[in-house]
């Protein structure tokens, strides 16, 4: 999936992750994609209530092993 | 069977039941306090406040039958650290805020792998107990502890809620006792329940009911069931608590005492205890978890900012968590399944010390 800008928030834990992912959206303009790789696991819940509450759809979500990748476009 | 072995026995039951279900579910203060700040997400802070309803009704319908009597526990004590609490809150809400989750997800990720959690336990160990008897206990009991506020000196013998409510108002304890679990538990469960989207979520809030449910069966274990005559002495006694007197759910001194024991083993003055037990349940319960869903995975430290965090975060969390009397789980559950104010002052330390440190890692 094509994307604008990584946020690698990897070995890092909740609540960084999302902190990080508030502030590159922020950046971002409207429509660009932002790809966050995180090793927590709690992140994947994190990022899907990211998405539903500030309406940057979570467009993927890839699980694999300990590595999470979230693709999420600014609205 | 003993008292003490039922309480050890249970106590390690209900921990790994705890252990359990908290890894499983998205249960989490820091996460509650996180999602509001950062998404306006007030969902984890519902679980929060319905697993606290849960045990309110749960602890104090049993003080009202008479099973156990609360106004024993360390939370309840007339004489109110209001400087300790606070500040202690404080440096808590700050230390979990960097070491990635208090002492309860930290060993929840111990059971899942962690190293990097198994680094921050026994630092957190190491603190708390200096906190409890060493160099940092000076500091306490010298700068902080001496700042009370005596409700004894206004005629109260304990500080709950239903004591207040029985002096301003002339009913006696128990009829106060109704009351004030009443009023609490029903205002905490409309709080909670009339948002239409956690209510569309029964999962989650079946197991902040369930974490509800584990911090009032502390009480029950090591207030009725663990209360009797001590055979040797012919004392009344709470059996197997480091307290020495009723606890639920509690992991700070915990894990500063679990290392104690596993250092001074042969010393015959030292037991495993409730607190004791409790440490390890929770640790193998998220195991437990953890080989079932082959999720276990060993895991360090992820630069060298991070192992600073996690440090400094270990540290403050001992030190905070013993001088506030109680951590997320201490003081945010089972200090305030009491009603006693005090946790308030603990509970508002720690919330403002993780959103502090939340704005300074937005900032950094």
């Amino acid at each position: 999936m094509q994307f604008t800008k990584e946020l690698d928030a990897s070995g890092l834990l909740c609540p960084i992750p999302i902190i990080k992912a508030k502030q590159a959206l922020a950046a971002l303009t409207a429509g660009q994609v932002l790809r966050v790789v995180s090793t927590d696991p709690g992140s994947v819940r994190d990022m899907k209530a990211l998405a539903a509450k500030t309406g940057n759809a979570l467009l993927e979500q890839v699980s694999e092993n300990n590595k999470y990748v979230f693709y999420l476009r600014k609205a | 069977m003993s008292p003490a072995s039922a309480v050890l026995g249970g106590g390690l039951v209900l921990a790994i039941v705890f252990g359990a279900v908290a890894s499983r579910s998205s249960f989490c203060i820091m996460g509650a306090i996180s999602d509001a700040r950062n998404m306006g997400d007030w969902d984890r802070m519902r679980m929060w406040l319905l697993a606290v309803a849960v045990a309110v009704i749960g602890a104090n319908l049993m003080y009202y039958a008479g099973w156990i009597d609360l106004s024993r526990s360390v939370y309840q004590r007339p004489v109110v650290p209001w400087l300790s609490l606070l500040l202690g809150g404080t440096l808590f809400g700050v230390g979990m805020t960097l070491a990635g989750g208090c002492p309860n997800k930290n060993l929840i990720r111990l059971g899942g792998g962690s190293l990097r959690s198994l680094v921050v336990l026994v630092f957190l160990a190491i603190s708390a107990y200096m906190t409890l008897k060493g160099l940092f206990a000076q500091w306490r009991t010298r700068f902080l502890d001496p700042f009370t506020i005596d409700l004894s000196a206004m005629g109260l013998d304990n500080q709950g809620l239903a004591s207040i409510v029985a002096k301003a108002t002339g009913l006696p304890h128990a009829q106060a006792l109704l009351a004030s679990l009443s009023i609490v538990g029903a205002g905490l469960l409309l709080a909670v329940f009339r948002d239409r989207q956690f209510r569309s979520q029964p999962g989650i809030a079946a197991s902040a009911a369930v974490l509800g449910l584990l911090i009032a069966g502390g009480w029950y274990l090591t207030g009725h069931i663990g209360h009797g005559e001590n055979p040797d002495t012919l004392e009344i006694v709470y059996f197997a608590t480091n307290t020495r007197t009723l606890e639920s759910f509690s992991f700070v001194a915990p894990t500063g005492y679990s290392l104690e024991l596993l250092m001074l083993w042969s010393d015959r003055s030292l037991h495993a205890t409730f607190g004791i037990v409790s440490v390890l349940g929770v640790m193998l319960g998220s195991l437990l978890v953890a080989l079932a869903t082959r999720s276990f995975r060993l895991e360090g430290f992820a630069s060298m900012q991070d192992l600073r965090s996690h440090l400094a975060g270990a540290v403050l969390m001992g030190f905070g968590g013993v001088t506030a009397i109680g951590c997320t789980v201490g003081q945010g559950l089972s200090g305030l399944s009491t009603l006693a104010p005090g946790s308030l002052i603990a509970v508002a330390g720690i919330v403002c010390g993780s959103v502090a440190t939340m704005r300074w890692l937005e900032r950094g």
